[in-house]
């Protein structure tokens, strides 16, 4: 596989994903860049956007790559009901968000009571219940963030976002929210903007951060987060 | 090495090769000694390997500290059902970020100890239960996974061994309590992450109903460097009790936060201010969450001569947990911080078990309340009764973990409290 060749996830794992990362992405060669110690910046290690985000509220579940993604997921477990979380994921990845219709469409595909597939989607916390802005800004503000000044950086989000904690800009394009730790603590302030992590963020670097991500953003407002 | 920063004294046994973007390939891991423990482990008989791992007295890097050798020795010896092991990849107790840094710069050295695991417990089917948020790592681990099948070291015949090892990467959708053994099998099933109660205990009936072993990622990463090098080997590190080395994971007002890799029993106050440069500002240190918000915090004093093994850190008056060392400058509002673990704690709480669910919600109520300058000194009281009953209570020790930092931070900053509370006085505020 020669570099820049974005390729596909086979599915070995099952539910991971197909993505576009690049050889080199995988590899770190792109976005390693220069250890600290080396002269080079901690946010270095920043991560790239990679994850395909198909926000199709009414696409079929599944068909096409995505069936075949299913019908792979299905092989890695026992039972039926296992899949469960699996199929919710590529069940968000496709539309964007996971509704009560979802919840039931999910049910009947993995032949479980629909309550049941409600009581379990409601109990995880990634799982979106409503659409949201084309970029999903999580910012940690836990014990380590919160000692180097994340409050400071979700205030710097809501104010350049222009919008309130949980809701949507009215672009559309940022909706803001408060997460738990990310397992990134070194790395303070940690924000995770769809798939990806901005790390060592401060508050000054919010409004830049905000410009490229909405540079992004294609003409047609159908721009793909990351 | 240490990354994003090291220190010249590391022993890096784990971390040797984190910022190598060639160690993440299959060819990359070989050239550096990659997978030759596998093909030593699956030539041996699964009593071997866990008497190897015994002799090594490796233990538990989740939190719990239980020696790895003996959990496994648990397992039924003869396979009459299928046996499963979990690799626990739900890294998410706030002040630890190792396991994604082992994952997203070593994914082969996880391969190798998820494989050497199995066969000692003699397991069909390894699952990875990595945390929903890592998408990066996650993709970077799946990517080797995929390399490994196609190099035949994982799957049927795996080296040609005449065994069978599978090893899926199940991706979490965002649960603190998924990271919890039982609550993580529960989740594997298909299931709201709720802990189970034991017993049974996994080995008996965990995962699917069957024998199961729950494994840290660090304690399985360290697997093939003990089976490569003996047992005895990895004992010339650390203390009698607690053997090897170990990845702290240090955050908060220091200059050089990061993972450091160091033998157990490595002086706290060295660490803080050798290694990670001493307290950001020139302020001074006031105190020292060592082992993961859910542990006591240790006042300055209590930092001075604390050893970071698991008995030592008992001794200075905590626990050593996950080593997540959470540094705390003398302008931190200690009050203000110990609300938002609460409110964390409030938030993950499964809701299984009554004390945890409204004891955390109250825990927060009166924090808030402290917090605004409308508490009382009676708040004080109550609070500690409520931990008090929060202790040793529950199903899973989420509850004691609530109790952790409230009790010891109105033992150890009583003042701070009383200040805010007689006179609004909140330490920080400019
Ligand atoms: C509330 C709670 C959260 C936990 N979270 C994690 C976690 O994120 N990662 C982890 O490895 N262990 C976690 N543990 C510990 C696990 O229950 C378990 O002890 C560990 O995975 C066993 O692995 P080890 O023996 O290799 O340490 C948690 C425990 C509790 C009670
Ligand atoms: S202690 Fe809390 S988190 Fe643990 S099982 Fe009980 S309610 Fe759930
Ligand atoms: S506290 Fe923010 S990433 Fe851990």
């Amino acid at each position: 596989m020669t570099d820049g060749v974005p390729f596909k996830n086979p599915g070995w794992a099952g539910n991971t994903g197909e993505y576009e990362l690049t050889e080199a992405q995988v590899r770190g060669h792109d976005y390693v860049g220069t250890r600290p110690r080396d002269g080079g910046h901690p946010a270095g290690a920043g991560s790239y956007p990679y994850m395909l985000v198909e926000r199709h509220p009414d696409a079929p579940l599944f068909e096409g790559p995505y069936l075949e993604r299913f019908n792979k997921i299905k092989t890695r477990y026992p039972d039926l009901r296992a899949t469960l979380l699996p199929t919710l994921n590529l069940a968000q990845e496709v539309r964007g968000h996971v509704s009560p219709q979802t919840m039931d469409e999910v049910a009947s595909l993995l032949e479980l009571p629909p309550a049941y597939v409600r009581g379990v989607a409601t109990f995880y916390t990634m799982y979106n219940k409503q659409p949201i802005g084309r970029f999903l800004v999580q910012v940690c503000t836990n014990i380590s963030c919160n000692l180097c000044g994340a409050e400071e950086v979700l205030k710097a989000f809501l104010v350049y976002a222009d919008t309130e904690l949980g809701e949507t800009s009215q672009d559309g394009n940022f909706t803001v929210i408060e997460a738990e730790c990310l397992a990134a603590c070194g790395f303070a302030t940690c924000v995770q903007i769809n798939s990806a992590y901005y790390e060592n963020l401060t508050a000054k670097g919010v409004p830049e951060l905000l410009e490229h991500l909405k540079s992004q953003v294609g003409a047609d407002g159908e721009g793909e987060g990351g | 090495m240490g990354y994003p920063y090291s220190h010249d004294s590391e022993v890096p046994i784990l971390t040797k090769h984190f910022g190598e973007p060639e160690a993440r390939t299959l060819a990359g891991w070989k050239a550096r000694g990659g997978y030759v423990a596998l093909e030593k482990a699956l030539a041996m008989s699964p009593a071997d390997v866990i008497e190897e791992v015994k002799a090594s007295g490796l233990r538990g890097r989740g939190g719990a500290g239980f020696p790895a050798g003996i959990k496994w020795s648990f397992m039924p010896s003869e396979r009459e059902k299928p046996h499963y092991l979990c690799c626990n990849a739900d890294e998410a107790e706030p002040g630890t970020f190792k396991d994604r840094e082992l994952i997203r710069w070593t994914p082969h050295q996880l391969i190798e100890g998820c494989l050497i695991a199995a066969h000692a417990i003699q397991a069909e089917h390894v699952y990875v239960y990595c945390r929903g948020e890592f998408f990066e790592a996650t993709q970077v681990f799946a990517r080797a996974v995929e390399e490994a099948y196609e190099a035949g070291i994982i799957g049927a015949d795996l080296m040609g061994s005449g065994h069978t090892i599978d090893l899926t990467v199940h991706v979490g959708a965002g649960a603190y309590i998924c990271g919890e053994e039982t609550g993580l099998m529960n989740s594997l099933e298909g299931r709201r992450g709720e802990p189970r109660i034991k017993p049974p205990f996994p080995a008996a009936a965990g995962v699917f109903g069957m024998p199961t072993t729950v494994n840290n990622v660090e304690t399985l990463c360290a697997v093939p460097h003990i089976l490569a090098n003996g047992g005895e080997w990895y004992r010339q590190w650390g203390t009698e009790k607690s053997p090897g080395t170990k990845i702290f994971c240090v955050s908060g007002h220091v200059r050089r936060p990061g993972n450091y890799e160091f033998p157990l029993g490595f002086p706290l106050s060295e660490l803080i201010h050798d290694v990670c440069g001493g307290i950001r500002d020139d302020n001074a240190l006031k105190a020292v969450i060592p082992g993961g918000s859910s542990v006591p915090f240790l006042s300055e004093a209590e930092c001075r001569d604390c050893m970071l093994d698991y008995e030592g850190v008992v001794e200075a008056g905590s626990m050593l947990g996950c080593a997540s060392v959470i540094v705390m400058d003398e302008k931190t509002d200690i009050v203000h911080q110990v609300r938002r673990m609460a409110e964390f704690y409030a938030h993950e709480s499964c809701g299984q078990c009554t004390p945890c669910r409204e004891g955390s919600d109250w825990v927060v109520k009166i924090l808030r309340r402290i917090e605004d300058g409308r508490g009382t000194e009676e708040d004080l009281d109550t609070l500690m009764e409520i931990t008090r009953q929060m202790t040793g209570t529950t199903i899973c020790v989420l509850s004691d973990s609530v109790a952790a930092p409230v009790q010891s931070s109105i033992e150890k900053f009583r003042d701070e409290y009383l200040a805010l509370i007689r006179r609004g006085e909140r330490v920080g505020a400019a």
